[in-house]
Parts: C-alpha cells; structure tokens; sequence
C-alpha cells in the first residue's frame, strides 16, 4: 500500500507533469518544423532553461513562504548581479571571487531589506519588492551614469558557455543548484519551517517557529539567488543593459507556479521550478521554431504566460 | 402585544445535536432570560430566532401566525433584531454610517449625510450620559472604546425600531455606568410595549432585569420561570438538573511543589489571576466560553503579551514567544485545529515534528525524525495510512491527535489544553482521557480548558472558574460540583456554598 502511494504520489506530482508538458512541446516542434527534433536543439533549450531556473530559485522560497509572497525585485537584483560582475570583474579572472562575494553581499543586502519591510512595517511583498526595483534600477543609474565601464572576465563566460563531458558548464551549475535546493527545502530545519510558514503563520508560531526570522532569511535567500543568477547570467551574454533581469521575472513567477509551487504558499518544490523552467524555455523556443515575427513571439509568449498563471493559479488552493 | 414563540425547535449539526427540543415565549412589555451552561443549546436557539441558524424542525409564531425567518434580514423585516458581543461594526466608517448601514436615509438618490447625521444624534443621546467623552456621529468607530462600540451596536438594532430584541452578551464590554444606563433604558423600552430576550453570564444581571428566565439543559428548554420569586440557587438547579453527587477523584498525594506557579497575570482577556499546578496534578478551567480562558492559556504559552509573574519548578521565567514557552517545557494543545494547530496540506511527519526539527542536526536525519515520529503515532494510537500523507486525510480525532503528539514527542513538563475535545467523537474522547491521565500519573502539571462541563467533572482534581477575565473560584474535592460549577460560572453561589471563592480565599 505504502510502496503504491509513495508512486503515485511521484506520477502524479506537479514536476512529471510539467516535465512530460515539455516533451509533448518538443515533440510539436518537430511536427510544426521537422529539424526542431534534434539533440543539439534540445541541449540548447536545457542550457536556456538553466539561466530561467538558476533566476527562479528564490523566487521559489519566496512564494513557498506565503502570505501573499512574490519578489519583484529579482529581476533588478539580477541585472544588479550582472552589473556589478561587468564593473569589478573588469576582465580579469582574477577579480571573479571579489565579484562573486560583492554580487552576493549586495543581493543579501536588497534581500533584507525587503524582509524587514515585510515583517516590521507590514508592507505587502508585492509594494515593497516593486518598490525595491525602482531604487535598485535609480541606484544603477546613479552608480553607472549610463555607461557601464567594464568587461565580463573570460574566465566566467568560459566556464558558463564551454563544455564539459558534452555538456554547457551552465548545465552542471544548475543540476548542483537542484541538488542544493532540495536538501534545503526537504532536509534542513529552515526547510521545513519554511513550510509551515507558507501553511499557516498562527500555527507555525505557536509551535515554536521563529517566523519573522523564516521569513527575512527567505528574501535575505531570494535577494542572493537572483543576484548570483545575475552573475551567472552574464556569462552568457558577456554584456549588459539596464533592462537584462527585467525580461527574466515575469517567466520565473510562470516557471515556480508551472512546477506546482502554490500561490497561496506552503507546498512546492524546486525540483518543480526546474521542470516549469523547462516548459517556459521550450514554449519560447517553440515560437521562436514558428518564425512568427518577433513583436507576435512576444505577444504570443505573454498571453501563454496569463493563460498558464491563471490556469495553475487557481488549482490547487490552500486547505 | 406582539408575541414570538419558539416551539419544539431543534438543530443538528454533524453528528452533535446542539438543541432538541427548545421553547421560548419572547412578549411584548417584558423582559425574558434565556439561562443555560455550556452547550445547553441557548445560543443556538438565540440563533434560530434571529435567522442565523435555520432549524431542521419545530415552529416559529410571531402574533399567532406562523413565519419562517430564513436571515437575520427576514428577521428584521418582522421586527427582530439582535445584538450580539462580537461586533459587526465597520472600523474605518463613522458612527452614523455604521448606524444607519443596510437603511440609509435618502433623498435626491444619494444618502442623506445630514438627516443621517441628525438621526444618529438624538440615538447618541439616549447612551450620553455614560460615555466618558463625547461620541459624535462623525467620529471613526475604530477610535471608539470597546464599551462605546458596544453601545453603537446596540443603537444600531435600535435604529430598525424592533418590537423584539435580542440583547446577547451586550453588557460584556459595558463598564458600570454603561450597563446602568442600558438597564434604565431596557425598563424603558419594556413600558413601551417592547419584547426583550436577554442572555448574560452574569446572574445578578439577569435577576435584576429580567423578568422571566426561559432555562436549557442539555438541548431541552427545562422551564420557564418567574425570577422575582426563584432563587438563584433554584436557577442553577435547573441549569444543571439537580443535585449531583461530590466528585470523586482519583488524587495522587498531593507534593508540596509547585511546577507552575502564576501570580498577578493579566492579558488580553484576563485579570490579576493567581494559580498553581503541582506536578501530577490536572487542574480544570472552566466557566462560560469566553471569558478569558483561552487568553489566560495563549499568555502562559508566550503567544500573547502579559504582565505578572510565571514560575516554572521555581524559576521566574520570561514568556516573550512560544519558543521560549517550549524551551521551558511548555506546550499548548489548541482545539481550534485548523486554524492554530495543524498544517492540513503538509504530511503527518512534518505536523508532528514541526516544534523539534532542530534536534535532528543542520542536515536532518530523516530516518530518526521518522523512527520517532512513528514511536508517537504508535503511542496514541493514530490510524494513518503513511506518515507521508498529509494531515487533512484524517478524521477529526486523528487530526487531533496529532496536535497532542506533537508536544509528546517534546516531553513537556506543563501542558496546555484548550478546550482540545471539540468534535471529536466519543471513542477518541475516552482515549485522550486516558492519555491526559496517564500523562498526569507521569508527573505533567496539566492545565485544561474544556467548554463541556462533564468532562471537566470527571477529570479533574481542581477546577477554577473565570468570569469577565477574573478567577470567581476554586472548586476542588466536597465543593466540586456541577451547581457550584454553573452557579460560579454566573457569578452566584449554588446553596451559598461556592467551594472557596477567590475573593475571599486568597491564592488557590
């Protein structure tokens, strides 16, 4: 009996079902363009997906944490991370583990700060991450004047693009996220605080949970994730421009509710972000596989987005 | 004169029959009581009047004719109106708009703000001489005291012009120059022809004002008397259907210590209360619901600011938050399940080691936490499918037992229980009696909150009693009975032998 449930419970899980979502994408790609369906274009859309997933991770622990939980700020935290790997990084591999620490340091800060909103002054997550973009997208301008003096060290865009094994040094990245996720979520205290946080705050007090604490550390959390999202992003794109995170948050709320994390907080996994990353990237693709003109990929994308948010947004609600 | 009569009324909920066979006679030009314990069934029958509860059968009579109230909206059409103690007041809107809410004044299809205004005054007028500051029509209700908003609530029902009213609880909140004056206006209103229910938890209240007292017990209306002429003593009689023999309890040799010791805690809801549990020692709270008792609970928990001194095996300790409570060895078992203590969506393993995780390393060892987790679901006998399942896939007293398990597996030295038995059904009640009792014979100091008097009876050495926040009494032994337990509850002595009052009989 026990042994049965355990397995269903896995195939019905809401991270097979986003997972087997994207092969049914992938394999419409190929009906609609018969040279979709090749490996290398595969390896390619899990690379993409790896930057969505590595960008959704807090964003994860955010909504997981309830009570109307959302960070708007990730996506200008990541084009923070960027920013700040571009400007102290200046090209030189050796400045990447000084890059690394301020992109974190500063990510942590933003992260805090929203958590300390939230808690003591009671402002709702969604006000005070919104309002955090604004002041980190004036404090970019105000540092940078606009033009952004620096350069991606070779060594980050070499280890993020360059193979290993076959495989995008992104892929890995991302698989030791997952892996790092899940003992968090499911095999630390913090973890299954969280939980209960996300469930109900009244009962997780009276049993000794400190929720002001849970809470702060989660955006503390979400804060550092997105800014190391960022760092990890411009690998990718060696460049940057003020508006290089903000195309990333939209579709990593899609990817966290497509891999069954509830809005309402208190059940999810990363596990399921991963495979919601999946489907995202592979819609994206889909469209992009159909040629449409770039302003309808775009049209055709958001409405995807509404479509799916509204479609899991109102499954499965709390209690 | 108009005329409401409640008969044969009965209602069911689930498995619990809350009223069987309820009558009430509510007349014009006077003032009846609806008098009952916990449970009685008072308040469900206070419902069926005023349309919030539909009953599955029985009649209702307004003037001889036969109506059928389906809404407290139905019943004010016919003239009923009701005030109740949790307030249906909007914080952020004036006096006069919460007055005049659902009938506005109107001219030229808008509100009229000055008619509305003026009409507000002359009620405010009525209740002027008791309100410490002026209260204009204008002013917030959100900066009114809870006395004031008592009174705008009751002013409010005034303002459908009822023929009938239902004063339930009104005068909790009321200071004494509040009530005096509601009383004033009570008689008043009776002269003019008015029909008034009345149901208060204070005795004296109700032989002061009342002219009539309808009694319930056990979901059964019992009698219908006149107050001048019955006893308060002949009240709880009926309340509680006659003498019951002294409690027998099984009592350990009482030790000298103390594991919990309270003096002067005031909170929320409760006053300047005094107690001690000795270790072994399961210690009732009972009384009416409502007055204080879970506040007094959530205070020795952490989870609500007090002031005064706690004691646990002689250390003064500092109840800031729960966390600290648990570190001490308190827990609390709450009987409002969903909303304090079980996470419904999340598995049973995680319900049952929520307040323990950390003794399970950074990197939690799962197996352990499960081992341990299955040694308490043995232990209490819950039925589950897999420790994996979530929590919502048990029935009541599983799901309750979880609640419980959860602190076991911390081993508490003081456990908290409030009124922990609700819906549960009759077979897990008797085991968690026998668990409380075994948990006592283990040496736990076991303070227990229970809206079922019976329960309190017959598991309890010593029970106080709360009214309005405040300790009314200590029952332990000859003195522990149900008359003293309802008439303390009231306010009153049953046969003038309330067991030790608190007044008189210093510390417990």
């Amino acid at each position: 009996m026990t042994a049965i449930n355990r397995v269903r419970r896995v195939i019905v899980s809401p991270t097979v079902i986003a997972l087997l979502l994207s092969v049914v994408l992938f394999l419409i790609g190929g009906v609609i363009q018969p040279d979709f369906l090749n490996a290398a274009q595969a390896l390619n859309i899990v690379r993409l997906a790896a930057f969505l997933g590595i960008i959704a991770a807090g964003q994860t622990l955010v909504i997981i944490s309830g009570g109307e939980g959302i960070d708007l700020s990730a996506g200008a935290v990541v084009t923070l991370g960027a920013i700040l790997t571009f400007m102290i990084g200046a090209g030189q591999d050796s400045n990447i583990p000084l890059a690394l620490a301020a992109v974190l340091g500063a990510g942590l800060l933003v992260g805090v700060v929203n958590g300390l909103g939230i808690i003591f002054l009671r402002i709702p997550p969604l006000v005070m991450t919104l309002g955090m973009t604004g002041v980190i997208q004036g404090t970019i301008l105000a540092m940078t004047q606009g033009a952004i003096p620096g350069r991606t060290p070779p060594g980050l865009a070499g280890f993020i693009n360059g193979r290993f094994l076959g495989l995008p040094g992104v892929i890995y990245l991302w698989l030791a996220l997952g892996i790092i996720m899940w003992l968090l979520l499911e095999r630390t205290p913090y973890g299954k605080q969280l939980f209960a946080v996300g469930v109900n705050r009244r009962t997780a007090r009276l049993s000794g949970v400190n929720v002001p604490l849970v809470v702060i550390a989660t955006y503390a959390l979400s804060g550092m994730l997105a800014a190391f999202g960022g760092f990890v992003l411009l690998g990718f794109t060696q460049r940057v421009f003020l508006d290089l995170g903000g195309s990333y948050l939209f579709p990593s709320i899609a990817a966290v509710v497509v891999g069954g994390t509830v809005l309402a907080g208190g059940r999810g996994s990363y596990t399921g972000t991963m495979a919601g990353a999946l489907v995202l990237t592979m819609v994206e693709s889909l469209l992009r596989a159909m040629r449409l003109h770039e302003a309808y990929q775009m049209i055709t994308f958001g409405v995807i987005l509404v479509l799916l948010l509204s479609i899991y947004g109102r499954q499965r609600r709390n209690q | 004169m108009t005329r409401l009569v409640a008969s044969n009324v009965s209602k069911q909920y689930g498995a619990v029959r809350a009223l069987t066979d309820g009558n009430i006679e509510i007349e014009g030009g006077r003032v009846t009581a609806l008098l009952g314990a916990n449970g009685s069934g008072k308040s469900t029958l206070g419902k069926i009047i005023t349309g919030l509860v539909r009953p599955d059968s029985g009649e209702l009579t307004l003037d001889g004719e036969r109506v059928t109230i389906r809404s407290p909206k139905d019943a004010r059409r016919l003239g009923i109106t009701a005030v109740y103690q949790e307030l249906s007041l909007v914080p952020h809107m004036s006096v006069a708009h919460n007055i005049w809410l659902g009938q506005e004044p109107m001219r030229r299809g808008g509100i009229d703000q000055k008619e509305m205004r003026e009409r507000s005054g002359e009620l405010l007028e009525l209740f002027s001489a008791s309100f410490s500051t002026r209260v204009t029509p204008t002013m917030r209700v959100s900066d009114l005291t809870p006395g004031e908003r008592q009174i705008i609530e009751i002013l409010k029902a005034m303002a459908w012009r009822p023929r009938i009213l239902i004063l339930d609880e009104a005068t909790a909140s009321l200071d004494g120059r509040q009530v005096e004056r509601l009383f004033e206006l009570v008689a008043q209103w009776r002269e003019e022809g008015m029909g008034l229910a009345f149901v208060s938890h204070r005795m004296e209240e109700i032989a002061r004002v009342a002219d009539r007292a309808v009694v319930l017990r056990n979901g059964d209306t019992v009698g219908e008397v006149d107050v001048a002429t019955t006893s308060e003593a002949q009240l709880v009689q009926m309340m509680t259907g006659g003498a019951t023999a002294p409690h027998t309890t099984r009592q350990r040799a009482a030790s000298g210590e103390k594991l919990l010791e309270v003096e002067g805690l005031s909170s929320g809801r409760v006053r300047d209360i005094n107690l001690s549990v000795a270790p072994g020692e399961l210690v009732g709270i009972g009384g009416l619901q409502g007055q204080g008792q879970a506040s007094l609970l959530l205070a020795l928990f952490g989870a609500e600011p007090y002031r005064g001194t706690i004691r646990i095996a002689g250390k003064r300790v500092n109840l800031s938050t729960p966390r600290r409570a648990m570190r001490e060895g308190v827990a609390y078992v709450p009987g409002d399940r969903g909303a304090e203590g079980l996470l419904p969506v999340r598995s049973i393993l995680e319900n049952l080691q929520l307040p323990s995780w950390h003794r399970y390393g950074l990197l939690l060892r799962q197996g352990k936490a499960q081992a341990d987790a299955m040694r308490a679901v043995d232990e209490l006998n819950i039925k589950i499918g897999d420790i994996e399942d979530p929590v919502r896939t048990l029935s009541g007293g599983n799901a309750q037992k979880v609640v419980i398990g959860k602190w076991l597996l911390r081993k508490p030295r003081v456990l908290l229980l409030n009124d922990p038995t609700k819906g549960i059904d009759v077979g897990a009640k008797a085991e968690f009696y026998a668990l409380l009792e075994r948990l006592r014979d283990a040496g736990t100091a076991i303070l227990f909150n229970s809206s079922d008097d019976e329960e309190l009876l017959a598991l309890c050495q010593k029970v106080i009693v709360l009214q309005d926040g405040q300790l009314r009494a200590v029952l332990e032994g000859e003195a522990l009975t149900h008359e003293n337990l309802v008439a303390a509850s009231m306010g009153t002595a049953a046969n003038g032998s309330a067991g030790r009052s608190a007044d008189s009989g210093g510390r417990p």
